[in-house]
Formats: C-alpha cells, sequence, structure tokens
C-alpha cells in the first residue's frame, strides 16, 4: 500500500503548500504543478498500472477525490486572494470624506423677497391672481380714486414722495386695485405684492418697503369672508393657534375697516419691548371696499362688495426673523445676507 | 390726545379701571393706552412761605422761612419770584429726587433744610419751570404727591383716525366711552349772563367761516390760573400760561372747540374775518413771520391781521399781564381751508388739528359759554358783549341704514332694534322703517357719517368685528390668469440663488455722485422732496445700486462678492423690472485631487467668461437659445471686455469688467464684472402693450420644443484645427462650420492658441451624423475636405492646420 500513503501524503503537503500561498502567480504555479500535465498527481496515477486491479480502483477513486479537493481548495484561495487584492486597492482610492466640496455654494435668499414670495404662493394658492403697476404713479390712482381726496387729514396718513414729472412714488400697492377694476369687471380675485415708497426714515421704517395688497370683489362678499381669508393666512404664517384680533380702524377706501393684530411671536402675549408690552402685534389693516371707490371705478356697488386687505412684508419678515432695525435689510452687508441661505 | 381719565370722570358715571376702558376703546376703534401721571416720590409736602429774605452774601439767591403748619424750616432758592404767603412743595430732607436724596446744604451761613419742587424737575413735562406755586387755599403739611396724583392719577392717551375728531375732547370721549358701556353722559350747563353793553363790531367777509361769535369780557385780571386747572392742563400735556390763555386751551381740551382770546385794548376798530392780501404778513404767537396768500383766512383789525384763522393767533393782540379786556373768539372754520393754510406755513396747532378732522359747529355757544364762566370765576370781569354770526345754519342729514345692507356687508344682520339702540347711545337719534332706521347726523358727526355704510361701520365697530365669526368665500374661477410674470420672477431668482449668487434689495433711488463717477448722465425723474440727497434720483439701471453695494461691502471687508437684484429701473414713460449681477472674487472653491493622490484647492475667481456662462445657462433655462453677442459701448464698462447680448435678435442686456479708471475712481478692487438684463416691460398706463425684447416676452412666446426622433446611426468625430487670423471673432468661424455642411450635427471649440505674427490655431471637435444611414470614413473625409475649401473662402488666410 505505498502507492496510497503516498498519495496521502501527497494530498497533506498539497494542501497545506495552498494554504501558505500568497500570490496569484504562486497559485499558478502550484496548481501546475499538482494537477499539470507532467503534475504529480499525474505521476501518480500513471503508475496506476503496476497495481493489482482491486488496488487499482480503490486509489482511483482516491486520486480523483484528491483532485476534486486540491481544485476546490484551490479556487477558494484565488478567490480570497483577489477579495484581498481588490480590497487593497480600494483602500488605496480612500478620500478624506469630509474634505471641503469643490464647489459653487447656493446663494443666499433676501428675507424680505423670500417672504413676499411665500405670502404671494399661499393667496395663490387660494385662488388669487398677481397683478402689478408701476411704482411711479398718478396721484389720482394713488389717492383720488381710492377715496382720499386732496386736502383731507387721511393723507397724513401716508408721507409721500413726489417727483419733478407731476407724479409721485406710490404710498401703498392700493393703486393696483384701482387699475385692476378699471381694467376689467368683477369676479375680481387678485394679489399685489411690490414696492412702496413713504417719506420716513427710522429703525422701523423705511422710505422704500414691500407691501402685498389684495382684493376680491364679487357679488356676494362679506367682512367674514375676509375675516376667514385673513384667518387662513395668517394661520399659514404664523401657526394655528396664533391669536389673532380684527380692531375697528379707519381707511378711506374701505368700510367698514379693521387693523388685524396678532398674539406677540415674541413673548407669547405677556407683554415684551417687541409689542410695547400689549402683547399684540398688528400686521396688516384691511376692510370692505368702500362704495366710493367703486363708484371711481364704475363699478355697482348696490350689486356687489369687495374686501381689500394689505400687509407691510417687512413687518412679517422682521418678526419672524427677529430683525429689530429695518434698516439692516437694505443695507445688503454680506454679513446679513449669507445669514439667509436656504430659506425660500 | 392725551388727557386724565378723572377728568372724563367728570362726566361719565363710570367706575371701571382705565385699563378696561382702553381695551374696549381699542376694539372699537381708537387708539388707546392708559398709564400713571409721573411717579410717586414720598417726603414731599405742602408748605407756605411765610417769609423771604435775600440771601447774606449771595445775590442770586432767596433765604425763605416756611411752615408746614407744625414745624417750621428754612429753605433756600434761586427762583427770585417767590413771594411771602405762597403755598408750594417742599421736598424735605431725606426725599429722594431722581435718584439724589434731599439733604440740609450749607450755602454760605444759611443752612437750607430741604428743596422747593419745581414740576420738570420730578419728571413730569410740558410743566413749567420755576417753583411749583399751588393755590393759596391749599392744606399745609399734606402729602404733595397725592395732592398732584403722582403715580396714581390714571392717564388716558388715545390715537384717533382721520375720521374721528369728534373724539378729540374730554366730551368726545365720554360719549364713546358711554357708548361703549351704555352709560349717558353727563352736561353741565353753564351759567353766564352776557350783558349787551359793548357788542363788538365784526363781520365776516368769507363763506368759509360757517360760525364766528365773539364776546367782549371787561377788567379782567391776568393772573395764575387755579390748581385744578393748571393741573388738567400739565396733565393732558399743555403747559399753563396763564388764567385767560388756559381757559381757551382747558375749553379746547374739555369740550373739542378752539377758542381765542385777543387783548381788545390792541384791536384797533372793527374786526373782519377775511381773506389775507398776497404777501400780507403777520408774527405769530410762536414768534415767526408768516407770509399769507389770498386763500389764507385771517381775523383782521382795519390796521393789520391779528390771527390766522383756526391756526394761530397774532402776537400783536396777545393776551400778557397788563391785558384788562378781551375779546373772546370762538369759531368753526371750514377744515380743508384750515388745512390748506397750516399745511403750507408748515404749522400744526390743537386748533388747526381739530379744524381739519371737523369741530362740532351746534356745540360751539356752549363750549365758549363754559369758558366766560371759567374766566369770570378765574380772572374775574364781566361779559359785556356778543356779537355772532351764523349763516347757514347746521341742518342734520338723515341717512338711512337697510338691515339688508349690513348682511350684505358684515355678513351677519343686524336688526332693525339693535341698529337703533347702538346708534343711539352714540348720541345718533334713531327711527325705525320698514327695512331699518333713519338716522338725523347730529353735527359732531356732520363730516364723519353721510352715507348708508358710514352707519354700518357704527353698528360693526360698536358690536364688535371679533363678533362676526370667520367664513370662507368661494373664489370665482371666472378670467382664471396664471401669474406667469410673478412666476417668471421667482425662477430666475431660483436660477440665480442655485449658480451662487446671493439675492439683495437696494434703494430704487440714488444720488446724482455714482452717476458721475461712473460717466453717465443722471436720469431725468427726480424726488423733489428728498430725505437724502444721496436717495432723490429715481436709477435708470441696476448698476448704480449693486456698485454702491459693493462699495458698502468693502467697508466690511467682504470682498468676494456674487450678488443679483430683481428690481425696477425708471424711465420717462415706463419701468422696466432688470436682474442684475455683480460678481467679484471667488466663484467655484473648495478642493480637488489628481489621480497620483494630490488633494489641491480648487478655489477660481470670477471671470469674464464664467459671468457669461452664468447669463447664457440662464437664458438656456428660460428655453431660449439663439443668443449672440456684441461689443458693448457702455461708459464704465471696460471696452475691450464687455459685450451686449441679443436674443433671438433683441438686445436684452449687457456684462463686461468695470472700466479699470471707473475702478480707481469708486475705489473698488479691478476685477470686478457686472451685468443688466432686461426681463419685463411695465406700462404705466392701463392698456399693457406687448413689448419686444425683454426676455419674459420671449419667453412667453417662444414655440413649444417639439420632440425628434432619437439618432439611430452612429456619429464620426473629426478634430479639426484652422490658422486664423489672430482678430477674427470666432462665434463667426463656428456658425460657419456649422453651416458648411448638413451632416454637422456639433461643433466644439476645445483650443485656442496664439501663434504670433497676427495667427492663431483654433481647434474643434466635429461631429458629423446622417440620419438615414452610417457614414463611412471616405464619406466624412470628402466632407471635410468640402468644408475646409468653403471656409478658406469666408476667411481671409485660414488653413487647415497638420
Amino acid at each position: 500500500m505505498e502507492v496510497k500513503d503516498s498519495i496521502l501524503a501527497l494530498k497533506e503537503g498539497v494542501l497545506k503548500k495552498i494554504e501558505d500561498v500568497k500570490t496569484l502567480d504562486e497559485l499558478n504555479s502550484l496548481r501546475v504543478e499538482i494537477l499539470g500535465k507532467k503534475g504529480k498527481l499525474k505521476e501518480i496515477l500513471k503508475s496506476l498500472g503496476k497495481l493489482p486491479p482491486e488496488e487499482r480502483k480503490e486509489i482511483g477513486k482516491l486520486a480523483n477525490e484528491i483532485k476534486e479537493i486540491v481544485e476546490k481548495r484551490l479556487k477558494e484561495k484565488e478567490e480570497a486572494i483577489k477579495r484581498s487584492l481588490l480590497e487593497k486597492k480600494l483602500q488605496g482610492e480612500k478620500i478624506d470624506i469630509t474634505l471641503p466640496p469643490s464647489w459653487i455654494d447656493v446663494g443666499a435668499s433676501h428675507p424680505v423677497i423670500s417672504t413676499l414670495v411665500e405670502i404671494s404662493e399661499i393667496f395663490i394658492a387660494m385662488g388669487f391672481a398677481v397683478e402689478e403697476g408701476p411704482e411711479v404713479e398718478y396721484e389720482e390712482y394713488n389717492f383720488d380714486m381710492l377715496n382720499i381726496p386732496k386736502d383731507h387729514p387721511a393723507r397724513d396718513m401716508q408721507d409721500t414722495f413726489f417727483l419733478n414729472n407731476g407724479m409721485l412714488l406710490r404710498t401703498h400697492t392700493s393703486p393696483v386695485q384701482i387699475r385692476a377694476m378699471l381694467k376689467r369687471k368683477p369676479p375680481i380675485a387678485i394679489i399685489a405684492p411690490g414696492r412702496v415708497y413713504r417719506k420716513d426714515a427710522d429703525p422701523t421704517h423705511s422710505p422704500m418697503f414691500h407691501q402685498i395688497e389684495g382684493l376680491l370683489v364679487d357679488t356676494d362678499v362679506t367682512f367674514r369672508d375676509l375675516k376667514g381669508i385673513l384667518k387662513l393666512f395668517i394661520e399659514h404664517v404664523f401657526g394655528k393657534d396664533i391669536p389673532i384680533r380684527f380692531r375697528p380702524s379707519y381707511f378711506p377706501f374701505t368700510e367698514p375697516s379693521a387693523e388685524v393684530d396678532i398674539g406677540c411671536t415674541v413673548c407669547g402675549g405677556t407683554g415684551c419691548r417687541v409689542c410695547k408690552g400689549t402683547g399684540w402685534l398688528e400686521i396688516l389693516g384691511c376692510g370692505m371696499v368702500d362704495p366710493n371707490v367703486f363708484r371711481a371705478v364704475n363699478i355697482d356697488h348696490e350689486k356687489y362688495t369687495g374686501f381689500a386687505f394689505g400687509l407691510g412684508v417687512e413687518r412679517i419678515a422682521m418678526l419672524r426673523y427677529r430683525i429689530s432695525d429695518i434698516r439692516i435689510l437694505f443695507e445688503n452687508n454680506m454679513n446679513f445676507n449669507l445669514q439667509f441661505k436656504g430659506i425660500r | 390726545m392725551r388727557v386724565p381719565y378723572s377728568w372724563i370722570r367728570e362726566f361719565l358715571d363710570i367706575d371701571l379701571p382705565a385699563e378696561i376702558v382702553v381695551d374696549r376703546l381699542n376694539a372699537t376703534g381708537i387708539e388707546a393706552v392708559t398709564y400713571k401721571f409721573g411717579q410717586y416720590i414720598p417726603g414731599l409736602i405742602t408748605v407756605k412761605i411765610e417769609s423771604v429774605e435775600k440771601h447774606p452774601q449771595k445775590e442770586k439767591l432767596l433765604v425763605c422761612k416756611v411752615t408746614d403748619g407744625k414745624d417750621r424750616y428754612t429753605v433756600v432758592t434761586a427762583d427770585l419770584n417767590l413771594k411771602s404767603g405762597s403755598v408750594v412743595i417742599l421736598a424735605k430732607e431725606g426725599a429722594s429726587i431722581n435718584g439724589k436724596k434731599i439733604q440740609k446744604v450749607n450755602f454760605g451761613d444759611v443752612v437750607s433744610e430741604g428743596m422747593f419742587i419745581s414740576l420738570p424737575e420730578i419728571g413730569i413735562e410740558d410743566a413749567p419751570e420755576g417753583v411749583f406755586v399751588l393755590d393759596s387755599e391749599t392744606p399745609l403739611g399734606i402729602d404733595a404727591s397725592k395732592l398732584l396724583g403722582l403715580g396714581e392719577e390714571d392717564i388716558i392717551e388715545i390715537e384717533i383716525t382721520p375720521n374721528r375728531g369728534d373724539a378729540l375732547s374730554i366730551r368726545g370721549l365720554a360719549r364713546e366711552i358711554g357708548a361703549i358701556f351704555d352709560i349717558r353722559r353727563k352736561e353741565k350747563y353753564p351759567v353766564v349772563s352776557i350783558s349787551q353793553e359793548f357788542i363788538p363790531e365784526i363781520e365776516v367777509l368769507t363763506d368759509k367761516t360757517h360760525r364766528y361769535r365773539g364776546i367782549v369780557i371787561k377788567n379782567v385780571s391776568v393772573g395764575i390760573s387755579p390748581l385744578d386747572v393748571r393741573l388738567k392742563l400739565i396733565k393732558s400735556g399743555q403747559k399753563p400760561i396763564n388764567n385767560i390763555v388756559d381757559v381757551t386751551n382747558f375749553i379746547l381740551l374739555q369740550e373739542g372747540q378752539p377758542l381765542h382770546a385777543f387783548d381788545l385794548d390792541k384791536i384797533e376798530g372793527k374786526v373782519t374775518v377775511r381773506y389775507a392780501r398776497r404777501g400780507e404778513k403777520i408774527v405769530t404767537l410762536d414768534g415767526e413771520e408768516r407770509e399769507l396768500n389770498e386763500t389764507d383766512i385771517v381775523i383782521a383789525d382795519e390796521k393789520k391781521a391779528i390771527a390766522v384763522a383756526g391756526v394761530i393767533g397774532g402776537e400783536n393782540t396777545k393776551v400778557d399781564e397788563c391785558t384788562k379786556n378781551i375779546l373772546l373768539e370762538a369759531a368753526v372754520f371750514d377744515n380743508i381751508s384750515v388745512r390748506k393754510t397750516a399745511k403750507r406755513l408748515g404749522i400744526s396747532t390743537e386748533s388747526s388739528y381739530r379744524f381739519e378732522r371737523g369741530v362740532d359747529i351746534e356745540n360751539l355757544p356752549n363750549a365758549q359759554d363754559k369758558a366766560v364762566e371759567l374766566i369770570i370765576n378765574t380772572a374775574g370781569g364781566e361779559a359785556v358783549g356778543e356779537k355772532e354770526i351764523y349763516l347757514r345754519p347746521y341742518k342734520p342729514k338723515l341717512v338711512y341704514l337697510r338691515e339688508i345692507t349690513t348682511k350684505r356687508i358684515l355678513g351677519d344682520v343686524v336688526l332693525k332694534e339693535e341698529a337703533k339702540e347702538l346708534l343711539e347711545r352714540l348720541e345718533i337719534p334713531t327711527e325705525i322703517t320698514d327695512e331699518g332706521t333713519v338716522s338725523t347726523i347730529p353735527s359732531f358727526r356732520a363730516l364723519d357719517l353721510e352715507r348708508e355704510i358710514d352707519l354700518v361701520e357704527e353698528v360693526g365697530r360698536l358690536k364688535g368685528l371679533d363678533s362676526l365669526t370667520p367664513t370662507y368665500p368661494k373664489i370665482s374661477l371666472e378670467g382664471f390668469e396664471k401669474s406667469e410674470t410673478f412666476e417668471f420672477e421667482v425662477r430666475t431668482r431660483d436660477f440665480f440663488r442655485s449658480n451662487g449668487l446671493t439675492e439683495v434689495v437696494t434703494y430704487t433711488f440714488v444720488g446724482e455722485d455714482i452717476y458721475s463717477a461712473l460717466g453717465i448722465p443722471v436720469p431725468d425723474i427726480k424726488i423733489v422732496n428728498y430725505l437724502l440727497k444721496s436717495q432723490s434720483i429715481m436709477r435708470d439701471n441696476l448698476s448704480v445700486s449693486l456698485i454702491n453695494t459693493l462699495i458698502e461691502n468693502i467697508k466690511f471687508q467682504n470682498r468676494n462678492l456674487s450678488i443679483f437684484e430683481i428690481s425696477s429701473a425708471f424711465f420717462p414713460k415706463h419701468e422696466e423690472i432688470r436682474a442684475g449681477i455683480l460678481v467679484t472674487g471667488d466663484y467655484v472653491r473648495g478642493f480637488n485631487y489628481t489621480e497620483n493622490g494630490r488633494r489641491f484647492s480648487t478655489t477660481q475667481s470670477w471671470d469674464f467668461l464664467k459671468l457669461k456662462g452664468v447669463i447664457e445657462s440662464y437664458i438656456h433655462s428660460l428655453g431660449l437659445f439663439d443668443i449672440s453677442y456684441k461689443p458693448a459701448n457702455i461708459p464704465f464698462l471696460h471696452p475691450y471686455e464687455s459685450a451686449d447680448v441679443y436674443v433671438n435678435g433683441f438686445k436684452i442686456g449687457f456684462f463686461g469688467k468695470i472700466h479699470p479708471q471707473k475702478s480707481q475712481i469708486l475705489e473698488i478692487p479691478e476685477n470686478v464684472w457686472i451685468g443688466e438684463l432686461k426681463l419685463r416691460y411695465v406700462s404705466r398706463e392701463l392698456r399693457k402693450e406687448e413689448e419686444k425684447g425683454y426676455l419674459f416676452t420671449l419667453f412667453k412666446n417662444k414655440p413649444t420644443v417639439q420632440f425628434t426622433d432619437i439618432p439611430k446611426f452612429p456619429s464620426v468625430k473629426r478634430d479639426l484645427a484652422f490658422v486664423v487670423d489672430e482678430n477674427l471673432e470666432l462665434d463667426k468661424l463656428i456658425n460657419a462650420l456649422k453651416d458648411a455642411s448638413g451632416f454637422i450635427e456639433k461643433v466644439e471649440l476645445f483650443d485656442v492658441y496664439f501663434l504670433g505674427e497676427g495667427k492663431k490655431s483654433v481647434a474643434f471637435s466635429v461631429e458629423f451624423r446622417a440620419s438615414d444611414r452610417s457614414l463611412s470614413d471616405e464619406e466624412v473625409n470628402r466632407e471635410v475636405e468640402r468644408i475646409v475649401s468653403k471656409l478658406k473662402e469666408l476667411f481671409k488666410g485660414l488653413h487647415l492646420r497638420t
């Protein structure tokens, strides 16, 4: 049985060698050495002829088994080496993922425009369409047709910049109402976002600022509807639980008129510097379109009613971002502007 | 207007706290706040001056001996007007005034055991300087803080809307608060007798004087007003002057009726109310000389103007300490006329403020009689003559309010019974009719309540707008329009932000200096009444503002600026919405790495082509691809590094580097690029013409993309390098190349190399494709030969580089 012994010894030796192999080259030469045409296993099998048939059969079977095992082990080893080679290659390509990107970073939004766009989008979603007018406006559209006659104290409510061409810088976006109603007949549902101007400059007043005007005119529009729309809007901007109050007020172009206050967003209504201790913040003015305005644009006020509202965008942006001095909004110091990346 | 709450309560039985009153005023349409009068100061007592002597050493001081009824004190004072017998306020040793403790102080040989008090010293503004003298019958030794109401008296301050002139008085506020809480206001009727011994000669020559009544009071003695009058004035923010002038101010506050007292002996002859003469001059009570014109109304005697009607009195007939006889005027002047005069003269007085907002013409005699009564009670004298001119007595208007209108406007019906009750609480007599109510508008609301809608507001506000429950209207889709211009601006803004630009908002008005620094003409539209000269010109481009923004940022060491603005530029007949861009400093930032594993900074700076890239990519984002450039001729841009941008053949903007000379003048870095794109046209007229040459118009009118089949056959690439004249603008060559063969699908420039001797080499990668077959090499070679010979014809000196 010396053939059997040597074949078993060969197996032990070979398996050990496979175990120790380090590279694919070594593995290939080992394969040739064992399983090649002149390999050791072949040699042993060649000598089988000299053995008695009983034994030959047994050894043949054994040799085949050994061949299978060795082939299997070779294959496993090959995969292992390849795996480790790939791992090494990948490791070599490692990147410091914390390095700064190579990029053009997104620019910042301006908080006022961002607020203006966001508010406009709420009203657009409700079915209002954006309407616009010029900033250099006729006195007639800015005042007279809005029931603010010349020499009426109501003109004192808005300090006006007058221009050398006989026109003025619109003091509110309300002239857009007039333009819209002159252009088309009811039903009208518009908002007019835009720049407006008043001769006023202090920490809470800027000579240029932004307003959004809203106007709904139809056969059956009431003050309760106005409350509904504004409640929806305020809840979307300031949150569901915010307290809202409607204080009767006076605007020449609406009657009845109201100012809308919300619970102070800074102190929660207990009273602070921002709300001047009242617990309330005034955020917009509104009312039912005055019949004199309808008369000026030839709309029958016995048939149609309407509401209008106007809000100051800066005021809302300042509350939201806790900005206390309006002037910083228009200084465009990058130390300010770049704080507003990623807002609408 | 601010008044003590206790004054209102003299006319209204109400004992609610001031806070509740103020809350309800706010809830019904009058903005109001309440606070306490001054601050309580312990250690102030009333004392009587028993003797006044000159200080033995110091000329400017007096030594007073005073008593509080029990103890005596010596007090040194600098108020040389003090007289023996006066009752004053003493801050005793230990009292604390403005954080300073009162102590005994040596003045020469005299020890002062306290200090007499003036009201400004204890924080009461609008009070007279000098030691505050109380009534002589004031009890001695009592707490003077309590007497003055310091820290206790509730002050109510209101701000009215322009339509509510009726609330600008104690009388009006009592009426309003009475209506809110359903309490009837009390009236106090004056008791006066006016003899007709001396009827003043008064003539009214203008129909803008609706009512005029003059009363002569003789033998008054001008002096100090009683404490009660002075304190009410002080608590209402008015300085007491003398017992005549104080009464006119007192009645103005209490009744809302402006009054004026003339020194009768300074009036020369007959009084007329007439229009001023052009250029007529008067020195008014504030010491200013005023020049009048024909639309101003004056009160005049036979020689001169003695008052500007409804606005301010004249210095020449002022009541002073020597006045003996007065003419007391009560009038109602036309609100618009008073407003015009006050506006033009640049003054607003308590009187003009009230006339502009409406004065109750029917309450005039009542208010004036109260003044006469008070003058006689405090200054003595007797009323000896009266003359009244009231040409068109008040005729109340009848205003109807239908139930249906309350429903149409408010959303809830206000039943006629309730409407009547609410209106009558406001002292508006109201009757019920079939459809609703009819009100007889009283004179105190004559300017404000003229129409049905005005009464809707009255019942609405008194009920409280908070009582209306919100409903959600149906918004009609008839005439639905997309908000295209808005969406266009939003997408533009999103594009620029995504491309690294930060949004700014600049003032649309600028100063002349930036225009002259840039060497461009100052535009036409200017603000006449500007706040600042540097904010007086309506800009006609955005560059001026963006450059100003850069200058401001450089002051804060912000040298990397990538900014944009979407805003207006102003022209004589229209406005333009433009997008302006300014870039300088870093463009791409961060790290990159090479194959050999090196990591290196990839920071790149802005340059002409990078800005061009942003602009062109933006235009592509609008689906517009026919873009071309021509050299720009803009004085503040580099003449050889600036371009006008054309889309579909329309000039829609420009961009380029700021001219190095201008950079130097402006003290900004040299490498700054700026650009402007015309987005939209805004008309000032109602008819909105569709303007050409604006990106929005081009975007809106562009044809929809039509899908073409994906190519079925492969393309063939060839690199072609040409030698051309170095001044050749490459887009000409590129366009010629594209046009040279029907098989060319794409031309990409990948190298430009200057060879010297006026030549450059330009290399293109050209892609050929046929839609119906695979092109063979030979075919492409033949095509290239054809192209080269065609280009040679077009460009002199061009040859293929091998």
